[in-house]
């Protein structure tokens, strides 16, 4: 907790202390990241196979064609945020991220909320996530074997659920051990998850072009279009949706004095591994198109049916035999993305923990594998019961739950944006670049973001126009969710602030503004 | 120079164990005791997670409270100092700490769970019987806790075999008694070198013969002025023989490293290992070529020294 233990830290380290610190003569100021392996981290961290086949349907019933209009334009605030982000993470890094940052921005009540909508996020997430990966074991092994009433098990709510929580135990054991898995690993599955969506994506274009497909649509520059989008509603709705799929990129440009070049690698990182996504996601979505069409026929894009998990429906018709291949990288990416998506929110936890937001126990480090033992299990064991419960009480729960997600997303990057804007508030003016970086691009970014929030909770409200249909009392499941997750927060924080109020009242954490550097 | 250990600590029963034991050892031998704790760079040893340089500066500020407690547990008159180290893993951090040091033994704690006091080989010890060029000393399970926790080191026992490196391991196993102002005993593990398939008969014969002579052998080694015990362990089975032995509290077991071990390179041999199930007193693996526990540093870090200097200016 650099930010704010530095001086107590360095007060204990003096030299009456026996403890001595931190690094052996092998020195420590050097980072251990290259570019290579900063944009692998990057495009791991995105899982674009998971992230593709979870985001894609509900984007494009959303917005129809215009789904590569709305993936750029959903680029937009999320490359604005970052900037912000990576600000923020210069002047005080923080395994707290956004809850940090916002509490020293806004106070500890906006800190707090900012730190709630980020771990309800990546629980969400994390539950998204093994749900996939349970689809994709079924589907892997029913293409394996050549038995298609295997994939139908996925079905089932029951084995579902089982063999999920049986995921989600596996990633839990994985995070808590800290278990150590090769930079070689790591580069493999990256590189096959991206050969088989290229090669995938190539294929799905070429049959649609010959006409060799379920609805060969041809490829129009319309839709790159986005004021071709039918409604705002449909708009913001899409544009929630694809910034959830760029969620994860931003640990390209945070990644700082990690990295063997902190000057240059983060920008060449996120550089690259930006261009990299978006032409995967563009071919994939123009290919999809272009082979399935976006009506709601058996394949289309806008089947109800299909659309939560589209490479589930389209991997055996556009890959033939193959298809196992789509399987296998999906389901290795959403594994893989399983462990180091549960390192966020439970270091968020425990930084919560820390400063007295959460109970101390939250604070606590494993003796034996110096991991958050106690937030990882927290968050494993809130994940794996929202999943259970939300898969038994709606079989459409993986494209509710990514609906909601894009609204949390926007929620604590909004708060985060702004904390940015007014944490550097006597700044701003010290040079151009402090202009642009520390005031108007987090500014824009954040409205945008924060106008998202608000309308795709406007949108939600009505059944049918955001996620799957799916309604409680005539009001939208999506807007149910996201509302009654905040909702729990507002009430979890105010528990907290009659139980331990010393961090409501500042005393762990302290709102603060850099002075400018200019000199008068 | 002041001889030195490094004992690996992690605030679990196993670290507290191999806190004991370092005690033990550093108070016998007069030793300084480096309590030392290794934690994964960047935060995380899984290439899957983010590196990150925050969430590593809040595990080094708790792992400085940690070594602290450890601290207060260090009985007076014995002299230590703790470290926070990084490395790739505990064990390779245990190493270079005890480059960096000079230190002539390695101390780690048996895996969590372990019988009570027996040894259980962790993934950290493990790695060290792999590749550790300093002796290193495991504490069975329960040591902390144990009615001789405080007990100095009251005899050597050295298990002599006829293979190569029996004379490090003896002159290894001499000098720390002398270190530690203990007893010595010898002990013949023989029978177990012969090879497999030999009758019940004919074993008895080779190990009556053979047995008796490595020790005489082993003894008339032994340097002016200084005396053993001889003992024979007999016995159906490598087991059965350790069980048979009576042990002294205090007592520390010194074998040696495996043939198939590289030079200066620790390998638990399959008769250590064998040995490790049924004993209740620490023991010490030595390396086949190597200076001695305890000993002053030798030349692979002697060079490293001047080293330690700066990095210790740079630490404070």
């Amino acid at each position: 907790m650099t930010a704010t233990d530095e001086q107590t830290a360095a007060q204990a380290d003096a030299p009456s202390d026996s403890v001595t610190g931190g690094i052996s003569r092998k020195g420590l100021s050097v980072g251990t990241v290259g570019l290579l392996g900063a944009i692998v981290m990057g495009i791991s961290c995105i899982a674009p196979a998971y992230t593709f086949t979870a985001g894609v349907g509900p984007t494009a019933s959303a917005v129809g064609t215009q789904v590569p209009a709305v993936l750029l334009v959903g680029f937009i605030p999320m490359l604005l945020v970052a900037f912000g982000y990576r600000e923020l993470n210069r002047e005080m890094p923080d395994s707290g991220t956004s809850f940090t940052w916002a509490t020293r921005a806004f106070g500890p009540w906006i800190g707090w909320m900012a730190g709630w909508g980020l771990i309800a996020a990546t629980i969400l997430v994390l539950s998204n996530l093994a749900g996939i990966a349970v689809d994709f074991l079924f589907l892997l092994i029913s293409q394996i074997s050549q038995n298609p009433s295997v994939a139908d098990l996925a079905s089932n709510p029951f084995i579902n659920v089982g063999v999920c929580l049986l995921f989600m135990l596996g990633a839990t054991w994985i995070s808590y051990r800290d278990m150590q898995t090769s930079q070689k690993l790591q580069y493999v599955l990256v590189g096959f998850q991206l050969v088989v969506l290229l090669v995938f994506a190539v294929v799905a274009i070429v049959r649609g072009a010959s006409g060799d497909a379920f609805d060969p649509t041809r490829f129009d520059i319309q839709w790159f279009d986005p004021f071709a989008i039918s409604s705002v509603g449909a708009l913001v709705t899409g544009l929630s949706l694809s910034i959830f799929m760029f969620w994860g990129w931003d640990v390209t440009l945070t990644m700082n004095e990690e990295t063997k070049d902190p000057e240059r690698t983060p920008g060449r990182a996120a550089t690259t591994t930006v261009i990299t996504i978006i032409s995967v996601y563009l071919l994939l979505t123009i290919g999809m198109i272009m082979f399935a069409g976006v009506g709601t026929g058996a394949l289309g894009l806008g089947n109800e049916g299909i659309q939560e998990n589209v490479f589930f429906a389209l991997s055996g018709p556009i890959m033939g035999p193959l298809a196992f291949l789509v399987s296998l990288a999906v389901l290795t990416s959403s594994a893989s993305s399983l462990q180091s998506t549960f390192v966020s929110p439970a270091r968020t936890l425990l930084a919560m923990g820390h400063y007295g937001a959460l109970p101390p126990k939250f604070a606590s480090v494993s003796p034996r594998f110096f991991t958050p033992g106690y937030a990882t299990v927290v968050a494993a064991v809130v994940a794996s019961a929202f999943y259970a419960i939300m898969r038994l009480v709606s079989d459409t729960v993986l494209w509710d739950t990514i609906a909601a997600l894009g609204i949390m997303i926007c929620f604590y990057y909004g708060i985060t944006a702004f904390a940015c804007v007014w944490y550097f508030r006597k700044q701003w003016f010290d040079s151009a670049r402090n202009v642009f970086f520390t005031f108007l691009f987090p500014l824009i970014g954040g409205i945008i973001l924060f106008g998202i929030f608000v309308l795709s909770l406007v949108e939600s409200w009505t059944p049918g126009a955001t996620g799957s249909g799916s309604q409680i009392g005539g009001v939208g499941l999506v807007f149910i969710l996201g509302v009654s997750v905040i909702l729990l927060g507002v009430v979890v924080m105010i528990v907290q602030y009659f139980r331990s109020p010393g961090f409501f009242r500042g005393e762990t954490l302290t709102m603060a503004a850099p002075e400018s550097l200019r000199r008068r | 120079m002041t001889r030195a250990i490094v004992v690996g600590f992690r605030p679990t029963n196993s670290g507290s164990d191999a806190l004991a034991l370092g005690v033990r050892l550093a108070r016998s031998a007069g030793a300084h005791l480096h309590v030392v704790t290794v934690l994964p760079r960047e935060g995380a040893l899984s290439a899957a997670v983010p590196p990150e340089r925050s969430y590593e500066t809040h595990i080094q500020k708790q792992a400085r409270t940690w070594l602290r407690d450890a601290a207060g547990r260090i009985p007076a008159g014995v002299s230590h100092s703790g470290h926070v180290r990084l490395g790739e893993s505990f064990a390779e951090g245990l190493v270079e700490a005890a480059e960096e040091f000079g230190a002539g033994l390695i101390v780690v704690g048996a895996a969590n769970g372990g019988l009570f006091g027996y040894h259980r080989i962790g993934s950290v010890a493990s790695e060290l019987l792999h590749s550790s060029p300093v002796p290193v000393a495991l504490a069975p399970a329960g040591l902390a806790r144990g009615i001789d926790a405080d007990t100095d080191v009251s005899r050597v026992t050295a298990a002599i075999g006829t293979r190569p490196g029996a004379d490090v391991l003896l002159d290894a196993a001499v000098r720390l008694a002398a270190m530690t102002d203990s007893g010595l005993r010898l002990i013949s593990l023989v029978p177990f070198d012969v090879p497999a398939g030999l009758g019940t008969g004919a074993m008895r014969l080779v190990d009556d013969a053979l047995g008796e002579d490595v020790l005489a052998r082993a003894s008339s080694a032994l340097p002016e002025g200084v005396d053993a015990e001889l003992e024979h362990a007999p016995g159906a089975t490598v087991e059965e023989a350790v069980a048979r032995l009576a042990w002294k509290p205090g007592e520390m077991l010194v074998v040696g490293s495996s043939r198939l071990a590289q030079p200066r390179r620790l390998f638990l041999g399959s008769t250590a290992a064998k040995m490790l199930h049924v004993l209740p007193v620490p023991m010490i693996v030595v390396p086949r070529t190597s200076h001695d526990p305890l000993s002053d540093a030798s030349e692979t870090t002697r060079d490293t020294t001047t080293d330690t200097e700066t990095a210790k200016g740079a630490d404070a």
